[in-house]
């Protein structure tokens, strides 16, 4: 019985915002790289596979702004989700995603039981992991978003900013999407999926739930708040369907191969591409 | 009287952006005739001159000056082109260099064929240079002369470009050089935040990702 209760843990907003940042990063990582790596071989043909290079840059650019879209429209959905009655808990209470002074005590009893020193802190409903991801993307956004729109834009933009300030887009923009893309494709692909406790896939983020067990390993200072509070009983969801398993499971690890497909060609070419 | 004259805050947003559909668009005309130091700005900078006088090349960002040593670089090629060091402001720049007519741009400028225009958009350097003699591009009358580059150069792509599009530096130096934090300190600074951050958030999370999947592996086969 222990092993068939499951614990909501994200809403189903929650996933549609997740789904479409997998599909629209995927789209961009792809776009952005065939562009990048023009010069090369696998440049080319990734070009090739996605349309030529027109339309591939014709991709990037309306997928951004799809981005850009999705981007506001989660802002306006984070500021419904804030209690203004309780406005100080509610942004630095134990289900908000703001990183605290609990996360920084977390990091560094994690670090040391890595090497064997105490035990592992015990985790809320967001592991300062978690929240780095989070954080990560939400501030790349609207970097990407702004240099993005500038190039997309030059001779709008340069009625703004001088045109050498497209010379720093054009860096800033390749930068941070090559720091989300290693990030998202070794650290976020191993963490979520990879590493011992969540292989061979962490279903969170798909099923919307957990298991108890899994929520007993990974989180139990949640466990027992829930406990405390009275609302594991509200909190109990059903288990996914086998069917939506095995969908949720192809497309997991399709997104997953063809990041580390991109990931891997593009640090065989990194020697023939430039910052900038 | 008062509730009537009262607007609440939440009708004066809308309101505003309304205003803004609802008039015209402010247009440059409209500053130039407004204003005489626009209008004397505007004027210089599209055609290089003002009433019967001729101008000087507009004034360059403090933040993006002349690189430093890019006059300087060694010609190991011929030792008369060393001349050419002195001839930045001549309608032929490469006159005096020996064997010039069998001779191919890259096999000097090197580096200027890195950059996006060349790699990516397949650009010759005669598209934007021009035929022979390639005029040097402070020379008063070559079309790079950042006076009326926009115009004669960039427009020729860019539909629309202006003085300030023109200051885009095609020919980026390498960003982390550092010879490029006096030429355009703000692309080196840029360089290395983003370097910087880049490889420290990799070199924190890549090992503490590694601990973390070999501590739990540890862990489960204690736990077996």
């Amino acid at each position: 019985m222990m092993q068939t209760t499951r614990i909501k843990r994200f809403s189903i907003l929650d996933r549609i915002f997740h789904l479409f940042l997998i599909l629209t990063f995927l789209t961009q990582a792809a776009t952005g790289f065939s562009r990048l790596f023009f010069p090369t071989t696998w440049g080319k043909s990734l070009n090739m596979v996605l349309g030529g290079y027109d339309t591939s840059m014709l991709i990037h650019k309306w997928v951004g702004v799809l981005m850009i879209y999705g981007f506001i429209f989660h802002t306006l959905y984070l500021l419904t989700r804030i209690d203004w009655k309780n406005f100080w808990t509610s942004l630095f209470g134990p289900d908000s995603l703001i990183p605290n002074f609990t996360d920084a005590k977390q990091l560094w009893q994690r670090i040391l039981w890595f090497f064997g020193i105490g035990s592992p802190p015990k985790m809320g409903r967001w592991a300062y992991w978690e929240k780095f991801d989070y954080w990560a993307v939400y501030w790349g956004m609207p970097l990407l978003a702004i240099t993005g729109v500038a190039l997309m834009y030059p001779i709008f933009a340069s009625r703004f900013v001088p045109g050498w300030a497209l010379n720093i887009a054009v860096l800033l923009h390749r930068a941070e999407a090559i720091l989300a893309i290693s990030y998202i494709f070794i650290v976020h692909f191993y963490v979520g999926h990879l590493r011992p406790t969540s292989f061979p896939m962490n279903e969170a983020m798909f099923a919307g739930s957990m298991s108890l067990e899994e929520m007993e390993e990974e989180k139990p200072a949640w466990l027992d708040r829930l406990k405390k509070e009275g609302k594991l009983e509200t909190a109990q969801v059903k288990p996914p369907s086998p069917l939506y398993k095995i969908v949720y499971f192809i497309f997991g690890y399709a997104a997953l191969g063809f990041g580390v497909y991109l990931l891997i060609n593009g640090i065989a070419y990194s020697r023939y591409i430039t910052l900038h | 009287m008062r509730n009537s004259i009262y607007i609440p805050i939440v009708w004066i947003i809308p309101l505003t952006l309304l205003t803004t559909v609802l008039f015209p668009a402010l247009s440059l005309g409209q500053g130039e005739v407004t204003s005489v130091i626009n209008r004397y700005k505007q004027h210089e900078v599209s055609t290089g001159y003002y009433e019967q006088y001729e101008m000087k090349p507009r004034h360059e960002s403090p933040l993006v000056r002349k690189f430093r040593g890019a006059d300087r670089q060694p010609f190991t090629y011929s030792t008369t082109a060393a001349a050419v060091r002195n001839r930045s402001r001549l309608a032929d720049s490469h006159s005096g260099i020996k064997f010039y007519d069998n001779r191919r741009c890259e096999e000097c400028h090197v580096n200027e064929t890195h950059d996006i225009h060349t790699a990516r958009a397949n650009l010759t350097c005669r598209q934007c240079h021009g035929p022979e003699p390639i005029a040097s591009i402070r020379h008063y009358f070559s079309p790079m002369n950042p006076i009326r580059r926009h115009a004669y150069v960039c427009a020729k792509c860019h539909e629309g470009a202006s003085a300030s599009f023109a200051t885009y530096v095609i020919h980026e130096p390498a960003a982390g050089a550092i010879s490029t934090r006096t030429g355009f300190p703000a692309l080196y600074y840029s360089y290395w935040f983003m370097l910087v951050l880049l490889a420290g958030t990799l070199a924190f999370f890549i090992p503490h990702s590694l601990l973390m999947g070999l501590r739990e592996l540890f862990r489960k086969k204690k736990d077996n």
